[in-house]
């Protein structure tokens, strides 16, 4: 086991220095958009321009410049950034919790409404609720998020202003401007202006977790110590819950570690529809005004976390199941 | 296609193809998907046919955010009038001298004779029989030509049923050649001043309040500065729109664009891209998987590296990034679309390809000294053939939204139009203020069915060409 956990941490080191050097080749070598031309403005004098120059590091060799490159990436010095000349890590900071709370929130309601829902269908195999979470197993596939999210903004927000006279949910922000100082009420306020994104992100995820669930779960319902538990007399119950579904645990396990990093891409275009000031909106404005410092930064936070979320769901699958022998290729 | 060469391998294929049709014929779900698929297809064929205006540059077919027509069937909204559009044909009022034509295209020439002013009046009616308007326009180009120590002026001055008259559109006094196209429209603010009215006030609404017949006076002034005096004005093309305030079957966008005219041609983006990029991709993940699985050792290794890599990629935010570096065009988000997803297939694939290996047939033909080229061309490919075709009507969806994100969020193609961008509009044009559901909903509807439409194709397909998948159901 040891083994190979040093084995896979070495693998997703050197993983993590082709994803620097690919950025450090794709903002720096190949973007037509060269980050001298955004920093550097044609009529400044050529003492400021050396100074710039200097500051960003743009002076050095090629060679040079990514060896510094990669090395401050691993080091988490990830600069200033060009429009706020903010040190980036600063700026994550103030952003993470607003991302971290919503994707949180949602990973979680989704599981808890996705996997109890794929239990029961599988246990009512044909039943109109097995219908239920396959269809919305399938819906999930081709229905985008942002649309169900436009159409509950519309309604929740707009018609209900015309046709109630008040906005049940208010459609954008993490909490009033400005925000209540009673800290009670200061989390309602968040809750309040959650509720819309959290809602649209459950019903379109749920889905495919109660599809996985129920799958596994019938896949496990059909084997052998499963007839054997039943023959032996044991309720329903105890053949569902503590023989078959314990068995699919490490699947799911697995499954819920490796979304992380989707979910975390993907909640960009809920921030951005409900201007959520997370990391996402600002990976996006970030980059409408080529601030690449902070583009490249989240994009190696985002390699990290997925990796992170790999390595991690290899060692619980371990850990939950004893049965696979770790070391042995996927 | 090296395989269908002989004869008996080509019955042996159309025997599997047929055995292949028939059992996905069994799969209603399946048939559902396809029938929907073809549908669009047929949308996106017939598209120009389908609707009458250039989905790119067709503005003020009528008033912004205008319903669709069809709800005028609903009684609160029975009273509200389509785009009425009026050809005017001029004509001549008594007593003028006037030289020249009228009707469509009014001709007035000026012919030396005198020093005193001249004036030339022609006049045209319509019928407005609806209720008050949001929005007008009149349209019309004019030129002047041969002008010769001339002065002259223009002005159109429009006469309500209940005898108001308003001065919408003037060219003051003028003694050089000059040709314009003019657009006098309700909005324009340089209007509302020479009218008199508030910031506030709806010039249309106001204009139009009476229904019956209104008047348009076109006045032309000649006055010449000496004897040789000479010049000519043509005016043509003259059209009088009150947009209106229903429109078509889908309605009308923020700068009065058909809706239905989007929708229509982006169903031939959304299969374009959703297709193009399930093929390319797939074709790479089948030689990737192909390759590696067969050859194994070094090449193997490195590629699944390769994999491991691309999978530890953000995706979304790497593509957005991609597209906004190398320019917003359909090519590259197809080409970038197409880089990120080979890897699930070409893992698919190569453990298929593992297991085949070590089958006695392609034993045999490695036995009968068989290259390694030609027992991946001839014996591995055509047997992940059906799972990969599969994987590809599954991965089609993914592809489609993937374009509808990156549109929506702004990163589309600016020349092409598509449903993730009408959602980008709308989102960001006022849709919501608006109320304009109409705007909002069809382009999300047609995406999702689109692509659950190829879900259902592709699990039927999935269940077809994986039998182990047909005993869980």
């Amino acid at each position: 086991m040891r083994e190979y956990l040093i084995k896979r941490i070495i693998v997703s080191i050197l993983i993590l220095w082709v994803i620097a050097s690919l950025n450090f080749v794709i903002f720096q070598v190949l973007s037509p958009i060269s980050p001298e031309k955004t920093v550097i403005d044609p009529r400044m004098t050529p003492e400021v321009r050396l100074r710039l120059r200097g500051l960003f590091g743009l002076d050095e060799d090629m060679h040079i410049r990514y060896i510094k490159y990669v090395i401050n990436m691993f080091t988490w010095n990830f600069g200033v950034s060009f429009t706020s000349m903010e040190p980036v890590v600063d700026e994550l900071s103030i952003r993470l919790p607003s991302t971290v709370l919503l994707l949180g929130l949602a990973l979680i309601g989704t599981i808890l409404v996705g996997i109890p829902l794929g239990i029961l269908a599988a246990s009512r195999r044909g039943s109109k609720l097995d219908v239920v979470a396959i269809g919305s197993g399938l819906v999930t596939w081709g229905l985008p998020t942002f649309f169900i999210q436009l159409l509950f903004m519309l309604f929740f927000c707009y018609y209900a202003s015309v046709v109630f006279g008040f906005r049940i949910f208010p459609p954008s922000g993490i909490s009033s401007r400005p925000p209540p100082i009673d800290p009670l009420a200061y989390m309602a306020d968040v809750a309040l202006h959650l509720a819309l994104p959290l809602i649209t992100l459950i019903i379109a995820g749920f889905g495919s977790w109660a599809l996985y669930t129920r799958s596994m779960l019938v896949d496990a319902l059909t084997q052998d110590y499963i007839v054997t538990a039943r023959a032996k007399g044991l309720t329903e119950r105890t053949v569902l819950y503590r023989h078959a579904f314990r068995s699919t645990l490490p699947p799911i396990v697995t499954m819920i570690a490796l979304s992380i990093p989707g979910i975390i891409s993907g909640a960009m275009i809920t921030e951005w529809i409900f201007t959520l000031p997370g990391v996402g909106r600002w990976y996006l404005n970030s980059m409408l005004a080529a601030d690449y410092p902070v583009v490249q930064a989240v994009l190696f936070i985002y390699a990290v976390l997925m990796i992170c979320a790999n390595l991690s769901s290899d060692i619980i699958y371990g850990v939950l199941d004893p049965r696979i022998r770790v070391g042995s290729r996927r | 296609m090296a395989f269908l060469f002989t004869r008996e391998k080509r019955t042996v294929f159309i025997r599997r193809i047929k055995g292949f049709w028939e059992e996905f014929g069994r799969k209603k779900i399946g048939l559902f998907g396809l029938a929907v698929v073809m549908f669009y297809v047929l949308i996106a064929i017939f598209a120009p046919l389908l609707s009458p205006y250039d989905p790119l540059a067709s503005e003020r077919v009528a008033q912004d955010f205008a319903k669709p027509g069809w709800v005028t069937i609903f009684p609160q909204f029975q009273d509200l009038p389509t785009t009425q559009r009026e050809q005017l044909f001029w004509h001549a009022e008594k007593g003028l001298e006037f030289i020249g034509r009228y009707g469509k295209t009014v001709v007035a020439q000026y012919e030396a004779g005198g020093m005193e002013t001249v004036g030339v009046e022609l006049s045209t009616t319509f019928d407005y029989l609806s209720i008050p308007p949001n929005d007008f326009y009149l349209a019309f180009d004019w030129v002047s030509k041969d002008i010769k120590d001339l002065e002259y002026s223009l002005r159109i001055t429009m006469f309500t049923p209940e005898g108001k008259s308003y001065l919408l559109w003037i060219e003051p006094t003028l003694s050089t050649i000059k040709g314009e196209v003019v657009t006098v429209q309700a909005v324009d603010p340089l209007l509302r001043d020479r009218l008199g009215f508030e910031m506030h006030e709806n010039i249309a609404q106001i204009l139009f309040s009476q229904k019956g017949e209104y008047t348009l006076l076109l006045n032309i002034r000649f006055k010449p500065k000496s004897d040789t005096a000479k010049g000519q004005i043509t005016l043509e093309n003259t059209e009088f729109v009150v947009l209106g305030q229903v429109h078509g079957l889908l309605g009308c966008d923020n700068v009065g664009a058909d809706i239905w005219t989007q929708l229509v041609h982006g169903a031939r983006i959304s299969l374009e891209i959703g297709i193009l990029c399930a093929v390319a991709s797939a074709s790479i993940g089948i030689l990737v998987g192909v390759v590696t699985g067969y050859l194994g050792g070094v090449v193997d290794e490195l590629m699944m590296r390769i994999v491991d890599i691309l999978l530890c990629l953000p995706f979304l935010p790497l593509l957005l990034t991609l597209v906004f570096l190398f320019g917003k065009n359909i090519f590259y988000i197809v080409l970038f679309i197409a880089i990120f997803g080979w890897q699930g297939l070409s893992r698919l694939i190569r453990s298929k390809v593992l297991s085949l290996r070590e089958t006695a047939f392609v034993e045999c033909a490695r036995a009968s000294g068989a290259s390694r080229f030609h027992i991946i061309i001839k014996h591995l490919v055509p047997n992940v053939l059906p799972i990969a075709f599969a994987s590809l009507v599954l991965s089609v969806p993914g592809a489609i939204l993937f374009e509808a994100s990156l549109s929506f969020l702004g990163f589309g193609d600016p020349r092409v139009p598509t449903w993730g961008k009408m959602l980008h509009h709308a989102f960001g044009f006022g849709a919501f203020t608006n109320l304009a559901w109409w705007w909002l909903v069809p382009p999300g509807l047609a995406i999702t069915t689109l692509c659950l439409a190829f879900v259902f194709m592709g699990h039927a397909l999935d269940e077809v060409v994986n039998p182990r998948l047909r005993r869980r159901r």
